[in-house]
């Protein structure tokens, strides 16, 4: 057996090992900092929704003490990537409803369920005593919405992303801004 | 006379005494606004050691200054980071809130990333995401 061939053998042997090996899979730290790729992540959302929320609480409408009552609306996604901006107000909105300070009408996505609801209770089915009635519904008397962007930058080696999450709550009644911030977020990828 | 003066100098002395103090209109219980329990804090060193944990990776970067406040009925913290190495340092931090009894008055918090330019300081501010919180750890871990 020359060189060649022992050398072949040992190449063949490691791929070998290598293609029996395992995959080995292990619970993580889902608060953890995640830096597997610089595509919106976990920490961003994570962040994002706490640094609004505990802004947000600061609200002088919020701080009032009247426990106003606040709709979720769109938050618009206008970056190049997907990221699913529901799950970013879904956090706010959980964070705040149990900070005890607002509460929450239903929204524009969860309204079809709501009036089935009502309407199912009306058939003949349900006791009438108990049943929910039409027009009780409580409207919001603020409307919570926001947009995230992104600029990104690339070069051979090197991808920068700058991500801007903007907030707003509005006044319903009469359209005045009551409150708004910004959460900024910078990733930078490098290769080698 | 003679009264008079001495009871203009001990009155003065008082006063300078009580200016002089770091803490002289402390409310008991309270350190530089942060709620110290019944703990002896004397310093801004004793208050940072009283309120800085460090979690999984140790960091040389600390705060060198941090105050409390109010906002409504909730806690509001501000730390101010320092990085006095050469190097720029990436850490991470979380807040975690204690409540009256000592329990745990919110669930833990996400690790927030935070970058650190060399010999810089850089403020990190909270606010208590519920009123049950009376008081808190800055947990800081390195992620270098």
């Amino acid at each position: 057996m020359n060189r060649c061939h022992k050398f072949a053998l040992l190449a063949a042997l490691a791929a070998l090992a290598a293609g029996c090996a395992q995959p080995v899979t292990r619970y993580g730290d889902s608060k953890g900092v995640e830096t597997v790729t610089n595509e919106f992540g976990s920490t961003d959302l994570q962040t994002i929704a706490e640094s609004m929320a505990r802004s947000m609480q600061q609200a002088p409408v919020i701080v009032s003490g009247n426990l106003p009552i606040v709709t979720v609306q769109e938050v618009r996604n206008r970056t190049s990537e997907y990221i699913d901006t529901r799950a970013i107000t879904d956090s706010i909105r959980s964070e705040l409803q149990k900070g005890g300070k607002v509460r929450f009408a239903v929204d524009q996505t969860a309204m079809k369920q709501q009036t089935e609801e009502i309407k199912r209770q009306q058939g003949e089915y349900y006791a009438r005593e108990q049943a929910v009635e039409k027009g009780q519904m409580v409207g919001a008397q603020y409307r919570m919405e926001g947009n995230i962007t992104s600029i990104v930058k690339q070069v051979k080696d090197t991808k920068d992303v700058y991500y801007k999450f903007n907030l707003q709550l509005w006044n319903v009644r009469n359209g005045l801004l009551e409150w708004s911030d910004e959460k900024e977020i910078r990733k930078t990828t490098t290769r080698g | 006379m003679k009264h008079a003066w001495m009871l203009a100098v001990a009155l003065a002395a008082a006063l300078a005494a009580g200016c002089g103090t770091k803490k002289g209109f402390e409310v008991p219980g309270q350190a530089f606004g942060c709620p110290i329990g019944d703990q002896k804090i004397a310093s801004m060193e004793d208050l940072v050691k009283a309120k800085v944990l460090m979690e999984g990776s140790r960091t040389t970067v600390l705060p060198t200054e941090m105050r409390c406040s109010r906002a409504g009925d909730l806690l509001r913290i501000d730390a101010n980071l320092n990085n006095d190495s050469r190097s720029v340092k990436r850490i991470s931090y979380k807040f975690r809130w204690i409540d009256r009894e000592g329990m745990r008055a919110w669930e833990e918090e996400a690790w927030k990333p935070l970058l650190l330019y060399d010999n810089s300081n850089l403020m990190v501010n909270t606010v208590a995401p519920t009123n049950k919180a009376a008081d808190f750890r800055l947990i800081l871990r390195s992620q270098e």
